[in-house]
């Protein structure tokens, strides 16, 4: 991948303002900032908004961050606080 | 079912159940707070630490500002208050670090107060800089705190800015008492209106009694020389209250119990801010300060005075002198002898401080170039007599002329001459002046001068009036001089 690749969409299934989908979001986005600058764009989905969104990637727990490209998809849970597991199934997914 | 599909089955089935067993282990290890549960419509979204809106509630009535931090110290909830405190809304807070929308010092204190509190509540006073109407101060309460499945911390900010001013006004307030009661002026504070509020002991010197609670210009009624009237106490009040400071002018205060010249300044008092609550007015005595310089006036006219009058002592005997000697250098002895004899009376005086001289002193000093040779045939004989400068100065050069004369051509001329000088006493006349006697016996014969110089007018014209004079009696045995020095000279 380089660069100028436009970035792939990382989805992150969040219930409103719990301390766990609030430091989920503050973590992806400190974790994208400072090891995967310009690859990823991140989208927040809040389900309390619109519950019926968890269908689509059959979300059950929150947080969630879901990687859809590559394929195959990757489902991440949790507050994402434990930056080395998500940067290895960020990138050695990619690799594949 | 082809074997390939079949692989594909095996395969969606494993990842299906790998994603399974995640969802479970991250529930089990506390890594989720939400679940996605089916609905009889649509799905439906559990919290499992319950609903956050109760305690959100609760905190935004809360009066100090309130915020609920993760175990990271990362904000999950912040009341309205302490947002405003920050100038953060929530979006821009929630999920970061506290610490990072902190100042730098305050945040490094709240750090620490987190890390004390693991286990128990810690407080801590931290502030919060502003430019503008002074810092804010605030007692930081941390209280560890357990959120459904998640620890973090409980953090209040109780504003205590105003009892810290307070604290800080009223020991600006003891060191101002201090310094105004320490102070060797008299310090007057009024309100205002002019009404003392505080004075110190020295104020005692401008009023005799307990000036608090009176008008200043009531009992300090003050008359300011260079104003003509047209400038009063309670004017210059108002003036200082209305911020212009008055700086070291003379003032007159005539109701104080003892001294009446002051330097008067006072000053604008500020207490809050800009606002002009009274004025600060101090008093130096000048009393010491006006009798000096009335001392240094007089003194220079008396300098004056007396430097006109020697200076003209000094030509009417060089006059005298060069008409009764023939030359230049018996004019020179002479003179020289004369100036002499005014200055060692000039130098008596300035020992007394130019108060008064005794005539012993006087003659003793005219006869101490020869006392010598001459120590046997002086008797001096109450002349323990004071006389004013003015008459001292002029006995000086009729002492000066005898001394000369006797020690020439009379009683000390030779072996075996005598002077006596001695005191007659008070005239009987009502002028009361004091009559001696200077009497010259052993000598050579005398007989009357064939011209009278400048010593014969000197002693004769000396003491010319009330009273006094000088008269001689040239009887062969010796020269006989009586001098009356009038009363008015006599101290």
């Amino acid at each position: 991948m380089t660069s100028t690749k436009r970035p792939r969409k990382l989805i992150l299934y969040v219930a409103g303002q719990t301390p766990k989908s609030l430091a989920a979001i503050a973590n992806l986005e400190r974790i994208c900032a400072e090891h995967l600058p310009g690859q990823y764009e991140i989208q927040v989905i809040d389900l309390r908004q619109d519950p019926k969104l968890a269908r689509e990637h059959s979300i059950v727990a929150i947080p969630t961050l879901v990687r859809e490209l590559p394929v195959p998809l990757r489902k991440i849970i949790g507050d994402l606080s434990d930056t080395h597991k998500v940067l290895v199934n960020l990138k050695i997914s990619d690799s594949t | 079912m082809t074997a390939s599909e079949n692989d594909l089955l095996i395969a969606d089935l494993r990842h299906k159940l790998a994603e399974a067993e995640e969802t479970l282990r991250a529930i089990r290890e506390n890594e989720v707070d939400a679940l996605v549960m089916r609905g009889a419509v649509t799905e439906e979204i559990f919290t499992i630490v319950g609903d956050p809106e109760s305690y959100r509630t609760f905190m935004e009535v809360m009066e100090p500002g309130a915020v609920a931090l993760d175990g990271f110290g990362r904000v999950l909830y912040a009341n309205s208050t302490l947002t405003r405190l920050l100038g953060k809304s929530l979006t821009e807070l929630q999920g970061k670090l506290l610490t990072d929308a902190l100042p730098i010092a305050t945040g490094k204190k709240i750090e620490r107060l987190l890390s004390d509190a693991s286990t128990s509540k810690q407080s801590r006073e931290v502030l919060f800089p502003r430019n503008a109407g002074g810092d804010l101060h605030f007692i930081a309460v941390a209280n560890p705190m357990r959120l459904g499945t998640i620890s973090g911390h409980a953090l209040t900010f109780a504003d205590v800015t105003k009892r810290v001013r307070n604290e800080g006004a009223a020991q600006s307030e003891h060191a101002a008492q201090a310094a105004i009661a320490s102070a060797n002026e008299a310090v007057l504070v009024c309100d205002r209106k002019g009404i003392i509020t505080h004075a110190n002991a020295a104020s005692s010197i401008v009023y005799d009694g307990d000036p608090v609670g009176k008008a200043f210009a009531e009992i300090v009624p003050l008359v300011f020389g260079d104003a003509t009237g047209a400038l009063q106490a309670d004017d210059m009040i108002a003036m200082v209250v209305a911020g212009t400071p008055v700086r070291g002018i003379e003032a007159v205060a005539s109701n104080a119990p003892k001294v009446k010249d002051y330097l008067v300044s006072a000053a604008p008092l500020r207490i809050a801010g800009d606002r002009i609550s009274g004025a600060v007015i101090t008093m130096v005595d000048l009393s010491q300060r006006k009798a000096a310089e009335q001392q240094q006036n007089l003194l220079m006219r008396e300098l004056d005075h007396r430097v006109k009058n020697i200076l003209a002592l000094v030509l009417s005997i060089s006059a005298r002198t060069a008409a009764n000697t023939d030359t230049v250098s018996e004019f020179q002895t002479s003179f020289g002898g004369r100036i002499q004899a005014l200055a060692a009376t000039h130098g008596l005086l300035l020992e007394k401080r130019w108060t008064s001289l005794e005539l012993r002193d006087i003659i003793t000093s005219e006869f101490a170039p020869y006392t010598d040779a001459t120590v046997d045939q002086v008797t001096i004989e109450g002349l323990d007599v004071a006389v004013t400068p003015r008459a001292a100065v002029a006995f000086g050069l009729v002492a000066h002329e005898l001394t000369t004369n006797a020690v020439k051509y009379g009683a000390l001329s030779q072996q075996g001459g005598r002077v006596t000088v001695r005191a007659i006493g008070y005239s009987r006349e009502d002028d009361g002046a004091f009559v001696l006697e200077w009497r010259e016996t052993g000598g050579p014969p005398v007989a009357p001068p064939e011209r009278k110089g400048f010593g014969h007018t000197v002693i004769t014209r000396s003491f010319q009036y009330s009273g006094g004079g000088a008269e001689f009696d040239f009887a062969p045995s010796g020269l006989v001089c009586r001098v009356s020095i009038p009363s008015e000279d006599l101290c």
